[in-house]
């Protein structure tokens, strides 16, 4: 089955975007807790979406983004970015960067599962 | 320490009743009531002790008064209450029908036990108070709690 | 938007509060760590930039997962606080007093707003804190100018003789399946040395790979191992020699490329999957029972040789086993050093609102108790330490006055003997005073027993319920929990409280746990209307037989086992207990040889670790029986000694165990 991959350090928030999807059962989920480990999940298998926390310990979103488009096959994986209030600079980084869409924090579960209904209905099966 | 000198002065004591007979304890040998929940049955252990409960995570004998002293058993209802007591580093649970709480009783209103007490609860009273009129039966928790074989028979019911 | 039947239809997540304070809680644990070493840096004018940046990111996260769960209160003074912590990493300032005061204030109020979502009770008023800070950071408070070249200190690396390598890392399937992915290369290296840097690319066929810049010491043995797991290591070259970054900076809008990583190297466990591993791990002990009995009845029927490669097999995978279990016992242990970690924070937050100047020693934090037992104590002895600092040390004016020091101090210990964990807690203040304390019993009615006052009667009447009454303006020792719950807590987990005390000299506390509670294994069968507990130790093997393959030889009842005689007795008639005709009973073999028995129950329900409980007390000590323990709903489980019920039903097989004492009417 094609993958969803969420990426953000709170275990919390995982499991909260993780819930918001749900809906969408075709799918596996499947998790990490940082830049490496989401760039790890690319290198492992085809991404049908990517939901990107900006601002993790190790690796800046944005610099997990740049790496992202840079690779090949992982050009085309549509990227939802989650992004902090009033962080205006970062969210136009991350979209210079190549995100597809950014979302803030903290969202509502119905907005971030209809940004991901559409970007998925967006890319041909 | 016998039970009705144990304070100079005026004693506090717990008050429960069995069989209709009203008795009391030292309050300092009384750790705390509770109600009864679930007694689990220890086969083979004397008689007129019903099994044991856990309490505040400790394993507690249950010493059932009225089989203790003679009387017929009564079905456990609401009132029914466990008096957990506390002889040394020993802790036992005794079974009243009901207990109410703290009374204080003077010294003097306490008498030795007379003869016409002889019988089963005899044993165990130390005193007699006569309190506003009641009579209320002072108990020895030692001779309650401890036993030998030969009074266990002559219990059987 | 579309209404597409998402989870929630409201805007809130009550589901993942559980987590959210877990969170939480590990969060504000770094910060309260944090916060005490930067207490040092109070007027000096290097800060530790790695500490900022932790602080930073902690506030940060603290103030998303906030939001997220509607928490405003919380998100409002994370916020604050993530603010003028971002002014303390812009550099060139000195914290002063007031600064940190205001993180240490901002911080104890983001925890009461957090525990009272948790656990109920009245929000407290964030906003003096919440706009005190938020002053600071608009006023450029909080710090002061720094003198010349003073500017935040970034740890350079000293020229070090450490060797530099190139550990690289390329994740596949295989490496996924064999358990080894980035994080825990990350992890390893870590163990070994300092990660330096860490930077993905693309090789040149277009797989991904991570190089790591690792400073450590590294033996052929463990460059060997590695590359076995998929790191291949390389020295560096010589002219590569960074400094050592700070984890990744980061103001919004900029980005470097990734610096240190630390990941951690433990994980949170649910104590109930343990619990459930030792469940699964009974389950193949049992198994492995039922495997053994298989392969003795086509042990006559295979070539003996590889009978006995299997049996060898076998007796490998016994002793797997046990190591499993008692690793995963250990799993449960913790060191006792988690309670002790919030200490500081609550001395020095106690001391500094009551006056007194207090000093806080910790020793043998490395104790490991089970973390069962941790998570039981911690309320307990908070409230003893606060309750030393607030009534056992004195003020300043009172300790110069008595001759002491003016500075207080406690001392927190855990050490272990034999299996016996001793926690105290111990102050130098004024002691306890006895009167006072009876006084005190008299007004509120409590019994005193005659007699010394010695210590034991001292803390029983402190710990009589009622003897702290609600009216006590004392906040610092409130929160509700008084003497009482610290005993009975001490007791629940079969633990002994002691009280030591001087008047003018000091007090001490000592509880006493047991290292691990006694856990073991046991097979939980019905013998008529009874529920009892047998060790599996005891147990050779669990037999179902049909009761009319039972012989009757006299008094007793006999089957054919293994080619022998098995004696059999019921256990319902062992304890006199009543019968109830089955046509099928469940047998437990315990003895071997010659000196085997067969115990028939009439069901077994199933299999569990349980807490032993000690049965003490000479009324209810019966032969057979070794003990007592709880199944979850109160109510007690006697447990079974089979070797003596064996032994005597072999010595005595007429009567029923006990002899004279009838069974109970």
């Amino acid at each position: 089955m094609p993958r969803i991959l969420i990426v953000d350090d709170s275990p919390t928030i995982r499991k909260m975007v993780r819930a918001s999807l749900r809906p969408l059962d075709s799918f596996d989920f499947v998790e990490a807790a940082n830049g490496l480990a989401a760039i790890e999940q690319l290198a492992l298998g085809p991404v049908a979406l990517m939901i990107l926390d900006l601002n993790m310990p190790d690796m800046h979103g944005v610099d997990v983004l740049r790496f992202l488009r840079s690779h090949p096959s992982s050009r085309g994986v549509p990227v939802v970015v989650l992004t902090t209030r009033g962080d205006d600079s970062s969210r136009e980084a991350a979209m210079t960067a190549g995100a597809t869409q950014y979302l803030t924090k903290p969202f509502v579960p119905q907005a971030l599962l209809s940004a991901a209904q559409d970007l998925l209905r967006s890319v041909s099966p | 320490m016998t039970s009705a000198e144990s304070t100079a002065g005026i004693g506090s004591y717990i008050l429960f009743s069995v069989a209709a007979t009203t008795y009391a304890l030292p309050s300092g040998e009384v750790r705390h009531m509770e109600m009864l929940e679930e007694i689990t049955r220890v086969p083979n252990a004397p008689s007129f002790v019903d099994g044991v409960v856990f309490s505040r995570g400790q394993v507690v004998p249950v010493v059932n008064l009225r089989a203790r002293f003679g009387f017929e058993r009564a079905p456990f209802d609401l009132k029914t209450r466990l008096v957990v007591v506390q002889a040394g580093t020993r802790l036992i649970g005794l079974v009243a029908d009901s207990a109410r709480e703290f009374v204080s009783i003077p010294p003097e209103a306490i008498q030795p036990p007379n003869d016409a007490l002889a019988g089963m609860s005899g044993r165990y009273v130390d005193g007699i108070a006569t309190v506003r009129d009641r009579l209320i039966l002072i108990l020895n928790l030692d001779r309650i709690l401890n036993f030998d074989e030969a009074q266990t028979v002559g219990l059987a019911v | 938007m579309t209404q597409t039947g998402s989870p929630q239809d409201d805007t809130t997540f009550p589901d993942f509060l559980d987590d959210y304070f877990a969170e939480c809680d590990e969060h504000l644990t770094g910060v309260r760590r944090l916060l005490l070493s930067l207490e040092g840096s109070v007027g000096r004018p290097e800060i530790n930039r790695a500490v900022l940046d932790e602080l930073f990111r902690h506030f940060h996260s603290l103030k998303g997962i906030s939001g997220m769960v509607e928490l405003r209160q919380a998100e409002d003074l994370a916020h604050r606080l993530e603010d003028f912590l971002r002014v303390l990493r812009q550099g060139g300032a000195i914290l002063t007093a007031e600064g940190i005061d205001a993180l240490f204030d901002g911080t104890q109020m983001l925890e009461q707003v957090i525990s009272v979502r948790r656990s109920g009770g009245t929000f407290p008023k964030v906003r003096d804190v919440a706009s005190r800070i938020a002053q600071l950071v608009d006023t450029g408070g909080g710090t002061s100018a720094a003198r010349e070249s003073a500017g935040n200190v970034e740890e350079t690396a000293p020229p070090s003789t450490t060797p530099l390598w190139i550990c690289t890392f390329s994740p596949s399937a295989d490496l996924v399946a064999r358990g080894i992915r980035v994080d825990t290369v990350r992890g390893r290296l870590t163990g070994a040395g300092e990660i330096v840097n860490a930077v993905p690319r693309v090789s040149a066929d277009g797989s991904i790979a991570f190089d790591f810049q690792l400073s450590a010491h590294l033996d052929e043995a463990t460059i060997a191992a590695w590359r076995e797991d998929g790191i291949d290591v390389t020295r560096a070259p010589e002219e590569t020699r960074p400094s050592i970054p700070g984890p990744a900076d980061r103001d919004e809008g900029e980005t470097t490329s990734t610096g240190a990583v630390s990941s951690s190297q433990f994980v949170r466990v649910d104590l109930a999957r343990l619990d459930e591993l030792m469940r699964n791990v009974g389950d193949l002990v049992i198994g492995r029972a039922r495997l053994a009995d298989t392969l003795s009845r086509v042990e006559s029927r295979m070539p003996s040789g590889e009978w006995r490669a299997i049996q060898e097999n076998a007796i490998v995978m016994d002793r797997q086993l046990r190591t499993l279990r008692e690793g995963i016992m250990r799993v449960r242990l913790v060191p006792v050093g988690e309670i002790f970690r919030r200490m500081p924070f609550v001395v020095r937050d106690l001391a500094r609102e009551t006056g007194k100047r207090v000093r806080l020693e910790l020793r043998g934090q490395t104790t490991e108790i089970d973390k069962f037992l941790i998570e039981r104590m911690m309320d307990p002895i908070l409230h003893l330490v606060r309750n030393a600092v607030s009534h056992g040390i004195e003020t300043v004016e009172e300790r110069i006055a008595a001759g002491k020091r003016p500075e207080g101090t406690i001392v927190l210990s855990a050490a272990t003997a034999g299996d016996i964990v001793s926690l105290d807690i111990s102050d130098d203040g004024r002691g306890i005073d006895a009167e006072a304390v009876i006084e005190r019993a008299r007004k509120v009615g409590l019994p005193i027993p005659a007699g010394s006052t010695d210590s034991a009667t001292l803390l029983s009447l402190l710990c009589a319920p009622g003897f702290s009454t609600r009216d006590e303006s004392d906040r610092a020792s409130g929160r509700g929990v008084g003497m009482s719950v610290v005993q009975s807590a001490v007791e629940e987990l079969s633990g002994a409280l002691r009280l030591e005390t001087e008047k003018g000299t000091g007090t001490r506390f000592v509880l006493e746990l047991p290292v691990t509670l006694a856990i073991t294994d046991a097979l939980i069968a019905k013998a008529g209307p009874e529920t009892f507990a047998v060790p599996q130790g005891a147990v050779r093997e669990v037999i179902e037989v049909a009761v009319e393959t039972l012989l009757q030889v006299e008094e007793n009842e006999i089957m054919t086992y293994r080619g022998a005689a098995l004696p059999i007795v019921r256990l319902s008639r062992l304890f006199g207990l009543p019968e109830t005709t089955r046509s099928r009973l469940h047998l437990f073999v315990v003895g071997t040889g010659s000196s085997a028995m067969g115990i028939a129950v009439d069901r077994i329900v199933g299999q569990r670790e349980v807490v032993v409980r000690a049965i003490a007390d000479p009324l209810v000590r019966v032969a057979g029986i070794s003990g007592a323990t709880d199944l979850g709903d109160g109510h007690v489980v006697l447990i079974l000694d089979p070797a003596v019920l064996a032994r005597q039903m072999r010595e005595r097989p007429d009567r029923t165990i006990g002899g004279a004492r009838g069974a109970l009417a």
